[in-house]
């Protein structure tokens, strides 16, 4: 074994496909079981645990659309390099129910460990630990359970009961003793029946673990977000969640309005005050908000727009992640004038991408959008932020003279002002003169039209010279396109199987940076994305002419699992 | 009459249409607010689309011309964004309980301190007079010749049900009297309506209906069923103030004393709270 792994565990997931084991030290944690049990917060606190010991981790928590029952589980593999997903085999699972055995009894790495509840399971293979009997002489038998899945954890990978202890008090915070009691329990039982036991090196630094959500969040806010403004829809609701509350420390107002119509006209409104704006919705409250972001574009707003991607059509599959909706994204509102969108490519990204294009709609006074997916939302890892990177979002305001709302400049973008102004400050839905007043002469509307399409240029222009659009990882044939959060399946497939090939992510698509894109030409091209019909196949070949010679797409509302996509990325570049 | 509140845009409504009572109404308020301590910069406004809608032409205040129905969503965000400015809005019946039914419903509801006025005049007008929310039934337009089959909606008694906390109503026949309405409208805080009978001498030409009917009410009700009684008299039509309450407005129950456009926090004060709460995410 190379690279210093002695004494450390090191296992390959794909034994079956015949790859050769690389240097690696994945583990991976599941935890499965009826919602209501916590499985969610035990996959927190193992996260914590792993990344208290210096190691990255990547957590995903798949649940279904319902508040109580059903199934719900929690995966968590952590590394000590940078880890861009969770795996489906896991080296150890605890589960809670039988239903969660039945599903992930066989999603076992070689060695991995299997325990779970034999109170709910007859006859299942693995260790069998009586925990819903052992729980029911306690105060809260179902919300207790949670803990079993940190007290197995500890047994398995040799972390003392003071350990355990520690962690429990800080992570479980509501009836710390009877959770203490508990875990002892559970530990003890589980320290007499597991053999198998993994050994975690300790990483050498650690960065907090965050969501999606968060990073947009985080990064809007340093960016100047003042009004954030949503009604509850997975999977942008994180977000709202997540700014109600921080609002007080990030200085950001959270507003829930009766409908996505009055988000995005409120958010407009709220534009015109110079407040930073901003709104977050999935694909059904983007469609009930098309006409308020062609206002935006009429009036010259500056609002960012998040859309969280969901499987569709329609209301579609709720707590589950595509990327159906690029198309959808780029052309929203009727009539012609300037659009903004990016799809971050990592969780970390996004917090810079959020950032940028909150001054990208002030800078250009016109709407954008952030295009994300429940997987990039919802799923966290760790993150390296450099808060020195980010921007104010600083208007071009207006400084003398007489004051026109809609000035012809040579970029097409007119300076601002905010009321309360002794000057007039109209924004006008109708099309309008400079002053704002409503016009139906033929050369004022061609001359307005010019003047956005002019600020459509400056925008481009802006792009190319100034913003980082695409990124590139690896080198060497083929070329991998993909975008969003589909990016991090790719890279840490890549990483997994140790393939040779350049990883290409448009982070921007609506301008789409083909002059970033063009040079790739003519070599040998692979799209790998998350929706049934190839759309950002579609557009690379309208835009570019790129034409893969093979497409890998996953459609079935779960994120592409590393091990797969590596061995169908292998038979491609062969 | 050409008077500084004038602006250069060309007045395109029909001769004797109501919409000009309710124009100088407002042109007359504006000067009496400013006695109230209420400058003209601090005045913002806002319209629907359709007749009435084009006054935000015809006055040289600030604001923002928005969508068919979506105005009361603009000002509430206009509110939100900056609470030191007062916001109102020139909605039309079609504007306000057609498209734009539930942003009424609800900025009454939230007692957002905002001032709508809306131009009732039965019908569509801008789109060639088919039958409104408000119409009456057998009201004939181009969309149902033989006329409408719907009860009218009682824009009144709604708005006191669904929490407005000032609901007036007045009449385009009688400007000085809606120049005090929209003075103590705009004057209230809170959410404030002013429901204005206005006559479309093209598709609903009400004034001689109007002129008898109308009767000043010198005093609010005092209790909401009260109100409410006023609100459905059809013999007589109260104008006036129906109803007037003191409650506590949305942009303070929702953020207190804060200003987002006024008292944002400064860039290097947003860097340092964010690196603050990172630092308290990193496991140890
Ligand atoms: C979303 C949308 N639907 C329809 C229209 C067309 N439209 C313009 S004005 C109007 C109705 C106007 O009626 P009302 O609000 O009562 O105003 P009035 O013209 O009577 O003053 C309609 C339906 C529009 N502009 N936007
Ligand atoms: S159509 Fe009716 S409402 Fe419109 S301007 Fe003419 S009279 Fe007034």
């Amino acid at each position: 074994m190379a690279g210093g792994l002695q004494g450390c565990k090191t296992f390959f997931i794909n034994g079956g496909y015949g790859i050769k084991p690389m240097n690696d030290d994945v583990f991976t944690y599941l935890i499965g079981g009826k919602a209501g049990q916590g499985t969610k917060k035990a996959g927190i606190v193992a996260a914590n645990f792993f990344s208290a010991l210096k190691r990255n981790v990547f957590q995903m928590n798949d649940y279904p659309s319902l508040i109580r029952g059903g199934h719900n589980f929690s995966l968590v593999s952590t590394a000590t390099r940078k880890i861009y997903s969770q795996y489906m085999k896991a080296d150890l699972a605890v589960l809670l129910d039988q239903r969660s055995y039945t599903i992930h009894r066989d999603h076992l790495t070689e060695n991995g460990v299997l325990v779970y509840d034999s109170t709910a399971v007859k006859q299942g293979q693995g260790i069998g630990l009586p925990i819903a009997s052992l729980a029911k002489n306690y105060a809260d038998p179902d919300l207790i359970v949670g803990v079993t899945g940190i007290a197995v954890l500890a047994a398995v990978v040799g972390a003392d009961r003071a350990k355990l202890d520690t962690l429990i008090q800080k992570e479980y915070r509501r009836s710390a003793e009877d959770n203490l009691k508990f875990a002892h329990e559970i530990y003890d039982e589980a320290e007499k029946k597991i053999t198998q036991r993994f050994e975690l090196r300790e990483g050498k630094e650690t960065h907090p673990i965050l969501a999606g959500a968060e990073t947009i969040g985080l990064g809007a806010s340093a960016a100047g977000l003042d009004l954030y403004f949503a009604y509850p829809m997975t999977p942008s609701t994180p977000i709202l969640h997540f700014l109600a509350a921080q609002a007080k420390q990030l200085g950001v107002v959270t507003v829930q309005p009766e409908n996505e119509i009055a988000v995005a006209n409120m958010a407009i409104g709220a534009a015109f005050t110079g407040a930073r704006s901003m709104v977050g919705t999935s694909g059904g409250g983007f469609c009930l908000m098309q006409e308020a972001f062609s206002l935006a574009g009429m009036v010259e707003a500056l609002v960012v727009f998040f859309l969280g991607q969901r499987p569709g059509p329609s209301t579609g599959v709720p707590t589950y992640s595509e990327q159906g909706e690029l198309l959808f994204s780029l052309y929203p509102g009727q009539g012609e004038f300037p659009r903004i969108v990016a799809s971050p490519g990592s969780i970390e990204e996004a917090f810079y991408v959020a950032a940028e294009l909150l001054d990208l709609a002030w800078r250009f006074q016109t709407p954008a959008i952030l295009l994300s997916e429940k997987h990039l939302t919802e799923s966290s890892m760790n993150v390296d932020l450099d808060i020195e990177k980010i921007r104010a979002a600083a208007p071009d305001m207006h400084t003398s003279g007489i004051y026109q709302r809609y000035r012809q400049t040579e970029t097409g973008v007119s300076p601002l002002l905010f009321p309360p102004s002794d000057a007039m400050i109209k924004w006008n839905s109708y099309e309008h003169d400079e002053q704002g007043y409503t016009s139906e002469e033929a050369d004022v509307i061609a001359r307005m039209h010019v003047k956005r399409r002019t600020k459509q240029e400056s925008l481009i222009r802006y792009l190319r010279e100034k913003v980082q659009t695409v990124n590139e990882y690896g080198t060497g044939d083929p070329c991998v396109f993909t975008f969003g959060s589909t990016t991090m399946s790719v890279r840490e497939a890549v990483l997994h199987a140790g393939l040779s090939c350049t990883v290409v992510q448009p982070i921007y698509l609506q301008p789409f940076p083909s002059w970033n894109l063009m040079k790739y030409v003519g070599r040998k091209a692979v799209v790998v994305e998350q929706n049934c019909t190839g759309q950002l196949e579609q557009l690379l070949r309208e835009k570019t002419g790129i034409t893969p010679i093979s497409s890998i797409r996953q459609f079935n509302g779960r994120p592409f699992n590393p091990v797969d996509l590596a061995e169908q990325l292998r038979k491609v570049i062969g | 009459m050409a008077d500084e509140l004038t602006t250069p845009a060309e007045n395109t409504w029909c001769p004797g249409c109501g919409n000009f009572g309710i124009l100088n109404a407002f042109k007359k308020a504006i000067p009496k607010l400013e006695q109230h301590g209420i400058d003209r910069k601090h005045l913002v406004i806002s319209a629907g689309i359709g007749c009435h809608g084009k006054i935000f032409d015809y006055v040289p205040l600030s604001g923002l011309y928005s969508l068919h129905g979506r105005s009361m969503a603009t000002v509430q965000g206009i509110k939100l964004g900056n609470p030191d400015l007062k916001v109102l809005t020139f909605a039309g019946d079609g504007d306000a309980f057609g498209e734009g039914i539930s942003h009424m419903i609800f900025a009454a509801k939230r007692n957002a301190d905002i001032t709508v006025i809306v131009h009732n005049n039965g019908t569509y007008a801008l789109t060639t007079g088919q039958f409104s929310p408000t119409s009456g039934k057998g009201f004939k337009g181009p969309s149902l010749p033989s006329g409408n089959v719907e009860e009218p909606l009682n824009p009144l008694s709604l708005m006191l049900e669904a929490g407005a906390s000032f609901v007036a109503r007045g009449y385009a026949g009688r400007i000085d009297h809606l120049a005090d309405l929209i003075v103590e409208a705009v004057l209230h805080e809170g959410f404030s309506y002013i429901d204005v009978l206005q006559p479309s001498v093209v598709f609903n030409n009400t004034y001689k209906e109007y002129n008898a009917l109308v009767e000043i009410i010198e005093k609010p009700a005092g209790r909401l069923e009260d109100a409410v009684q006023l609100a459905k008299r059809f013999d007589r039509l109260p104008i006036g103030v129906l109803y007037k309450v003191s409650k506590p407005v949305y942009h303070k129950e929702l953020y207190g004393k804060w200003n987002p456009a006024v008292n944002r926090l400064m860039h290097e004060e947003r860097k340092r709270r964010i690196a603050t709460y990172l630092s308290e995410r990193l496991q140890k």
